[in-house]
């Protein structure tokens, strides 16, 4: 004999006549749990799950451009608000038919007893209730209360009828009532709620009695027998999500006796039909053991017991990001087994929605494959929706820079039970902007006065198209000049162009083209004297050219780009006039202009063209907020022999740098970062034309620390090693370091020999102490060359 | 200056018959092993007499002196001709400026040997200094850097001030060779001579007196303490030096900036362009592919 009366098609009332079913499951309503869930959905429905009516999860990133780029250098790669989850009346099933006579009034009902608030908005209840106007201390019958009067509760107490006693308020069965003491409540809502736990399918029997106070309020007293079922010591857990919600047969009161048990047959037939049918569930072998061992311990299986059941299984799903997982029936109750049915929210369909900035839905600009090959497949029809993959749906979204607000919201899928759909709203960016800046400097003048440098205006002028056919092509410029009216003098440009999925928006490799054209200027560090000389005039290095390579991204941090580069240098002193030689300080004082050529054809001018490649392989990741992992970089330039004095030249250069974790760690928020050891080699190498500004350079804060830039010499091949310990400090880190550079005797190899020319080492060491605050590292590290330390502050990561 | 008309070697008859014998002589003798031109370069300290050598040599005042400051701001080069036979001896300014050697004269220097050939180096120094210090090995090195070992070998030392009464104890030719031995010994140091090379590079020393006041023997020719006349003497060991059977030093620009470290390995390229390929770029692509495999995933992936 069995019958499960979670689900409609198997009703039963909570009668006797359940007492002679051998099995029969009942159905545990998924409160609202204190954090994600807000029941706010109608109780019409008799069905058990009812989500429709809930209002999704929601993942915002509202971000303008501009906050983006704060936060990503921040480190803070969007907000993710998830305001709220309401599960409506998901996972409640009516134990029996009488749920389905409150149906009309319930949602309004339901909506005020699980939002005591919205209760208190709607009559002040603090100050407006009535005296029950009865002699104090008498127990009155529920159906003897005045239906005008608004009751006010000042105790509610559970008396458990089979042990005797009182249960404690922190029992779960108080999750089960929404009357508070200090509530006040008419007799409709008191009669709604005895009714409520009449059909919850947890009591036996359960009823509800009122006694008076002498100060007119009035104390509930609820007493109830537990529902228990028959001892079960093996578990089962069932996916029921976007199964066929099987139609309830009306069950005939005048049934004989023999057509009952044909219809509880059927009945059992067709359960067991449906946990054949059912998927397995994701809730892994040591929860469901867990679970089991739970069982066990029980002995009976009472409603409690599935209470904590049910707490425990959706606390995994919860736990794991699978956000919209219920538990929605226990099956198969009074045999060995118990039956959990989840409903684990299937995706069933992935809807991509443009909004217009008012909201509306509207035709995008941006085409579908390219969000697309953004989303996780966790996220794609079939899975069961989890939230973090919602999290990382929106990170790689919010990655393409296309999109001002996106949202990505499970909802339940109306067409098909249990199912969910997720929707990824987006609003799009302005394709094209530009934008004008302009600055005047202001400079001590006369007098120490702030005085205007010039009155012609400087600044900045930009524009950008993006996201062109849709496709996050983007083509943008910028002018920046001191002096718009002269900009000849130092116009700094850059017009670049980007296009992205050039295997293809549908082909998972990701390159990405880019041809730009710039300039920059910098000062030479290879014209810099070493700790003896103090002034060595300096050399800019202006570059002017154009640029194509193809960045072929493997993971996330790992990529490959290769391109041709082809460049004027134009090497200039500080009065900005071309100078084909470095400066040098003589003895005597003057300045002689014959020092090392900065330029390959002598000239102060080199054009040339080039091929570049780099490969870098990063797999560091954050452990606790500390980096651990491996990262190797191999920069080539390969001449082409194409340029001022043909120049044919392989510049090679590879870093690697081990960041080794040296205790293991927990991970998680909050955990102490492991210490960390980092391990770091650089070389450096170039054969064939060589001009002194791609010389390799030793010193300073990238190179070695406690050198400037440069001090230590500018060379044809270099060697750079280094250590670093990094010991947690509470939320930062402190470390020592030690570092060393050579030119591996390879600075007399440069044409004109700046190192020796402006008496610098060669190669040199360090070793220091240091502790990072925010962005800044703060260290003090000893130069060895003069045995002499220093206290630095640098912004940004040595390594 | 190497287009300046070379003049007619005159001043040859002032000098003493009996010098002026052996000269001929001399002369001779190079043009028998085809010897046509001899081009002698003078190196070394401020003050050491370089140009009253080189007046010495030639017989008149060809290059001005004084005595308390350098006269020469720039290289010179005296040509002299004689029966067809050219005599170019190239007087440079003192390598040493304030206590270390001055690189912008040793480049004026070099720039004015360009694409001349030496044929003897006269390394002068004082005889009458009593020690050498860092700073002779410097210019010695300086000069190595610049015109590279081989130099040495067409080289002599040239001892001025040879007339002097040496100290205490010490006689004339004792102090003498204690003198050319020590600098020898920092010539070599400075050169980067191994002691095996020794033989190789035997640098010849001469004496010279260029003072006025200088001894005369009977031939009213100019004679060292020993009594042998220097003159005939120099000229005799500058003779040997430019017939000891090694080429003469051709300046040229590879010889000046050192090999050209950017022709270097230039050839081997695309050698090392296929291997970095093949052993760098393609391991790595094979690490990244592995990390990818092996990333950790989250628990919902």
């Amino acid at each position: 004999m069995s019958s499960s009366f979670a689900t409609p098609s198997h009703l039963l009332p909570l009668t006797s006549s359940r007492r002679r079913s051998n099995s029969s499951s009942t159905t545990i309503f998924c409160l609202p749990s204190p954090t994600s869930i807000n029941n706010q959905s109608s109780l019409a429905s008799s069905q058990n799950l009812k989500p429709s009516k809930s209002r999704p999860i929601l993942l915002t990133s509202l971000l303008s451009p501009k906050s983006l780029a704060l936060s990503a250098a921040s480190g803070i790669l969007f907000h993710l608000s998830i305001p709220l989850f309401n599960s409506g009346g998901g996972g409640r099933g009516d134990g029996g038919g009488g749920g389905r006579g409150g149906g009309g009034e319930g949602g309004d009902f339901w909506t005020r007893i699980f939002s005591p608030i919205a209760v208190a908005t709607d009559d002040d209840p603090q100050k407006e209730w009535d005296s029950h106007g009865l002699p104090a201390n008498i127990v009155v019958q529920l159906n003897k209360l005045s239906g005008f009067k608004k009751y006010k509760v000042s105790e509610i107490v559970f008396f458990d009828r089979r042990r005797g006693s009182t249960i404690g308020t922190d029992d779960s069965f108080f999750e089960m009532v929404s009357l508070r003491p200090g509530g006040v409540y008419t007799k409709a809502q008191l009669q709604k709620e005895l009714e409520t736990l009449a059909t919850c399918g947890m009591f036996e029997k359960v009823d509800l009695e009122t006694k008076t106070n002498p100060d007119g309020t009035i104390n509930i007293t609820i007493p109830f027998l537990e529902s228990t079922w028959q001892s079960a010591d093996r578990f089962r857990c069932i996916n029921v999500g976007l199964m066929p919600q099987s139609k309830p047969i009306e069950m005939d009161a005048d049934m004989t006796e023999k057509e009952k048990i044909d219809y509880y047959r059927s009945q059992e037939k067709d359960y067991r039909r449906r946990i054949e049918r059912a998927r397995p569930c994701l809730l892994p072998p040591p929860v469901q053991r867990e679970i089991m061992q739970m069982l066990r311990e029980q002995g009976k299986v009472s409603a409690r017991l599935l209470q904590r059941i049910r707490d425990r299984v959706q606390q995994w799903y919860h736990e794991n990001g699978y956000a919209c997982a219920q538990v929605v029936n226990f099956g198969n109750l009074n045999t060995k087994e118990v039956v959990c049915e989840v409903v684990e929210g299937d995706i069933t369909q992935l809807v991509i929605q443009f909004q217009d900035k008012l909201g509306n839905v509207c035709e995008g600009n941006t085409q579908f494959p390219v969000i697309k090959r953004e989303l996780p497949n966790q996220l794609r029809q079939g899975q069961v929706f989890n939230i973090e993959a919602g999290k990382q749906a929106l990170r790689n979204i919010n990655s393409l820079a296309l999109f001002s607000n996106i949202e990505v919201n499970p909802r339940p899928d109306e067409k098909n039970e249990g199912g969910i759909v997720v929707e990824v709203k987006l609003k799009e960016l302005e394709q094209k902007s530009a934008e004008v800046s302009t600055e005047w400097s202001i400079v001590p003048g006369r007098g120490g006065r702030p005085t205007l440098a010039s009155i012609q205006p400087g600044g900045t002028v930009s524009f950008e198209h993006r996201n062109i056919k849709g496709l996050n092509r983007s083509l943008l410029g910028s002018v920046t000049t001191s002096n718009f009216l002269n900009p000849q003098d130092d116009l700094a440009f850059k017009l670049e162009y980007v296009h992205p999925y050039l295997d293809g928006v549908y082909n998972p490799r990701n390159r990405t083209f880019r041809t730009s054209c710039f300039n920059s200027r910098k000062l030479s560090p290879v014209f810099t004297g070493g700790p003896g000389i103090e002034e060595v005039p300096p050399i800019w290095v202006d570059r002017t050219g154009i640029k194509a390579n193809i960045t072929e991204n493997f993971t996330r941090q790992s990529k490959f780009t290769y391109g041709l580069v082809m460049e004027e240098i134009t090497t200039r002193d500080e009065s900005n006039n071309i100078s084909a030689n470095g400066q040098r300080v003589l003895p005597s004082g003057g300045v002689s202009a014959d020092g090392p050529p900065t330029t390959l054809s002598g000239t102060g001018v080199d054009l040339m063209a080039f091929l570049q490649a780099n490969i870098t392989r990063d797999n560091t990741k954050f452990l606790n907020g500390a980096i651990v992992g491996e990262r190797n970089v191999f920069q080539l330039d390969q001449g082409l022999g194409i340029g001022s004095k043909f120049p044919f030249f392989n510049r090679h250069q590879l870093t690697v740098t081990r960041f080794l974790q040296l205790k293991q760690v927990e991970e998680g928020a909050g955990k102490a970062p492991p210490p960390v050891l980092v391990l770091h080699g650089h070389y450096g190498g170039c054969v064939g034309d060589l001009p002194s500004y791609d010389a390799f350079t030793l010193g300073g804060p990238y190179s070695v620390r406690g050198y400037n830039m440069g001090e230590l010499g500018a060379a044809r091949n270099i060697l750079e090693l280094a250590a670093e310990l990094r010991i947690p400090v509470r939320i930062t880190h402190a470390y020592v370091f030690a570092e060393h550079g050579n030119d591996l005797g390879s600075s007399k190899d440069v044409k004109g020999n700046p190192t020796e020319v402006y008496r610098r080492m060669g190669q040199g060491s360090s070793y220091g102490i240091g502790m990072k605050l925010g962005l800044v590292r703060a260290e003090y590290a000893v130069d060895h060359n003069t045995g002499t330390g220093a206290i630095f502050f640098r912004f940004g990561e040595r390594f | 200056m190497s287009a300046q008309l070379i003049k007619e070697w005159t001043a040859i008859h002032q000098f003493p018959a009996a010098t002026q014998e052996k000269l001929v002589d001399l002369l001779g003798k190079l043009k028998n092993q085809d010897v046509n031109t001899l081009t002698i370069l003078v190196m070394g300290k401020c003050g050491v007499g370089k140009s009253s050598t080189v007046n010495s040599i030639i017989g008149e005042r060809v290059v001005t002196v004084s005595a308390f400051q350098s006269e020469t701001p720039r290289p010179v080069m005296v040509s002299r001709s004689r029966s067809g036979f050219t005599l170019n001896i190239i007087d440079t300014p003192g390598l040493v400026e304030g206590g270390y050697i001055s690189d912008q004269v040793l480049e004026t220097i070099k720039r004015f040997l360009m694409n001349k050939t030496i044929d003897v180096l006269l390394y002068v120094d004082r005889l009458d200094s009593y020690r050498v210090d860092n700073l002779d090995k410097q210019i010695v090195k300086a000069i190595t850097d610049s015109f590279g070992k081989e130099i040495w070998h067409k080289a002599m030392v040239v001892l001025t001030h040879a007339q002097l009464s040496p100290p205490d104890a010490l006689s004339y030719e004792e102090f003498f060779s204690k003198r050319s031995e020590s600098l020898l010994k920092c010539l070599r140091q400075g050169a980067r001579i191994s002691k095996n090379d020794v033989k190789n590079f035997a640098i010849p020393v001469a004496l010279v007196e260029n003072s006025g006041r200088c001894n005369k023997n009977e031939f009213d020719e100019k004679i060292l303490p020993m009594g042998t006349p220097w003159i005939p003497n120099l000229v005799h060991v500058i003779t040997d030096v430019a017939l000891n059977g090694k080429g003469g030093i051709l300046v040229d620009k590879k010889l000046i900036e050192g090999p050209n470290a950017n022709d270097r390995g230039k050839i081997f390229i695309p050698l090392i362009l296929a291997f970095q390929y093949f052993f760098v770029i393609k391991p790595i692509q094979k690490w990244i592919k592995m990390d990818a495999a092996t990333e950790d995933k989250p628990s919902w992936a």
